[in-house]
């Protein structure tokens, strides 16, 4: 066959191929090149700072009741953290969100990555909150790795809750130790009442940072020395120690001029003891009275004045006891222990400096 | 049979090779410096500037009424080191992240009566500034009740303050 023209060479064919593949090998790179945009580094930097404005600058979500209050057998329904104290306050962190966070209830990295790092790729993290203050140091993640990873430094202001501590001199001066007449040695039971002024507490500071919002943050009220307010009576002559009783605490709110009892209340820490005790329960010399705002918010919904009452008895030492007749805390014939704004009267809400800082990688 | 110009098959596949290493090796080594890149150290600088003046301008809690870079403003402190040790105590604190070397230059400015331009007082700095820094900068206005030179008594002012930050 001499005629060759219109034939496909082999050369031709090779050549083509080799170019069409070649074509596609560097179509399938191009995509390669892209990846270096959105390059491991620049995206864990991104990622990092997400955090930090979630944790920093956002209450979390729920909100009301806000999610540090719910326990672990609901922290499936908090769906984001946030350690700001509310929306319009960012940099100032609640100390209670910073516990909660790092609670070892929330396990690294599932309960985090998908409530503060967010994403569908898998991150590794750390997350740590230092209070330059106090210099107390909390932290949840992984170790940092050697080479690069995705950083944000935040600064922030933590809120330190508010709490009282009174002791016998606070007594004395407030008339909280009735001993004044011959006939208050003759009560073996005693009322001392502490008052939570709602209207008074939000109204009269208004600043978030500064402002005691039982409904949003704990009280502690601590009573201290309480032996050393106990008094003999005149009779049955016994010599102390007595035994101080806690009979129970009830808790009532006023509406217009009418108190009504709204429940009974539990949580309290007596002696240094770290585990909550419920009344009625020996007293040797000290009582801390936890009002968390889950349940106090529960109870006070509506009612601006809420009382705390403690009900004491005493009684003597013998294995049947006897009521005992004495002098002890009693504010029946005073007026109520009120937690407000003066200095005198509860340590207030202080702000410490503090340091967020997420590494991402 | 003229064998002259012609493209051999091992040739033209050793030749095709060539150019796929070629290809290769150029795409891999480009990066591509978008301006998001510069844009991100810049972020982390300008964040945490910004923090430690807001910090700096919150009162410790409710019975100190004015906070300390508020204070430093009025009373002329700030030259003797105040502002610059809390400044840099603020900026160079660290947890368990890495520690960084961060410098800064800093001013107020204010407006007075009568002229078309605000005038500005050098508060401190770490670093004299060269010009070659790649600084961010940061601002926050605060309060103060001062007598500003060119004011005639002391009355509440909005002042702004001005933070020049670069890292060394």
């Amino acid at each position: 066959m001499s005629d060759e023209t219109g034939n496909l060479s082999l050369d031709f064919l090779v050549g083509f191929t080799v170019f069409l593949l070649a074509f596609i090998w560097v179509a399938a790179m191009v995509s390669g090149i892209m990846v270096n945009l959105q390059s491991s580094h620049i995206d864990y930097d991104a990622v990092a700072y997400r955090t930090g404005v979630i944790l920093v600058e956002d209450p979390g979500w729920p909100a009301s009741p806000s999610w540090e209050l719910y326990p672990d057998s609901q922290k499936y329904e908090i769906s984001r953290f946030g350690l700001a104290v509310s929306k319009d306050t960012p940099g100032l962190l609640s100390q209670d969100k910073i516990n909660r966070f790092f609670c070892t209830s929330f396990v690294y990295p599932d309960d985090y990555q998908s409530r503060v790092i967010f994403g569908d790729y898998s991150y590794r993290f750390n997350i740590s909150v230092t209070d330059l203050t106090s210099g107390r140091q909390q932290s949840v993640g992984d170790v940092l790795p050697n080479d690069e990873y995705g950083y944000i430094r935040r600064l922030a202001k933590i809120k330190i809750d508010s709490n009282a501590t009174i002791g016998p001199s606070y007594y004395i001066a407030h008339s909280y130790n009735n001993t004044g007449t011959p006939s208050d040695f003759n009560v073996t039971q005693h009322q001392f009442s502490i008052l939570i002024n709602g209207t008074k507490l939000l109204g009269d500071q208004t600043n978030p940072a500064y402002q005691i919002d039982p409904n949003i943050e704990p009280i502690m009220i601590n009573l201290t020395n309480l032996n050393s307010t106990l008094f003999p009576g005149v009779y049955p002559p016994v010599t102390p120690p007595a035994r101080i009783n806690l009979t129970g605490i009830k808790v009532y709110v006023q509406h217009g001029n009418t108190l009504s009892l709204a429940n009974t209340w539990n949580t309290l820490y007596i002696d240094g003891s770290s585990t909550a005790s419920a009344p009625p329960h020996r007293v040797l010399d000290n009582i801390s009275l936890m009002i968390d705002p889950y349940n106090f918010s529960i109870m006070s919904a509506g009612y601006s004045n809420v009382y705390f009452n403690l009900s004491f008895n005493l009684t003597d030492s013998s294995i049947t006891p006897i009521a005992y007749k004495g002098s002890f805390l009693n504010n029946t014939l005073s007026s109520p222990f009120d937690y407000n704004y003066n200095g005198a009267n509860v340590t207030q809400p202080q702000l410490d400096d503090a340091v967020v800082e997420v590494a991402v990688w | 049979m003229n064998d002259r110009g012609q493209l051999y098959t091992i040739e033209g596949v050793a030749a095709g090779l060539i150019m796929l290493l070629t290809a290769y090796m150029i795409v891999g080594a480009t990066t591509i410096y978008t301006p998001g890149d510069a844009h991100i150290s810049d972020m982390q600088l300008e964040v945490l500037g910004s923090d430690a003046l807001t910090i700096m301008d919150t009162p410790a809690n409710s019975t100190v009424a004015e906070s300390p870079l508020r204070q430093m403003i009025e009373n002329d402190s700030y030259g003797g080191g105040q502002f610059k040790s809390m400044f840099m105590n603020y900026t160079n604190a660290s947890g368990y992240g890495p520690v960084h070397n961060i410098q800064f230059s800093a001013n107020y400015s204010y407006v007075v009566p009568g002229q078309p331009t605000p005038a500005s007082i050098a508060i401190n700095s770490s670093r004299n500034l060269t010009g070659g820094e790649h600084a961010v900068r940061v601002t926050k206005w605060v309060i103060v009740s001062k007598q500003l030179p060119g004011d005639t008594n002391v009355e509440n002012r909005a002042v702004l303050v001005e933070v020049l930050l670069w890292r060394d």
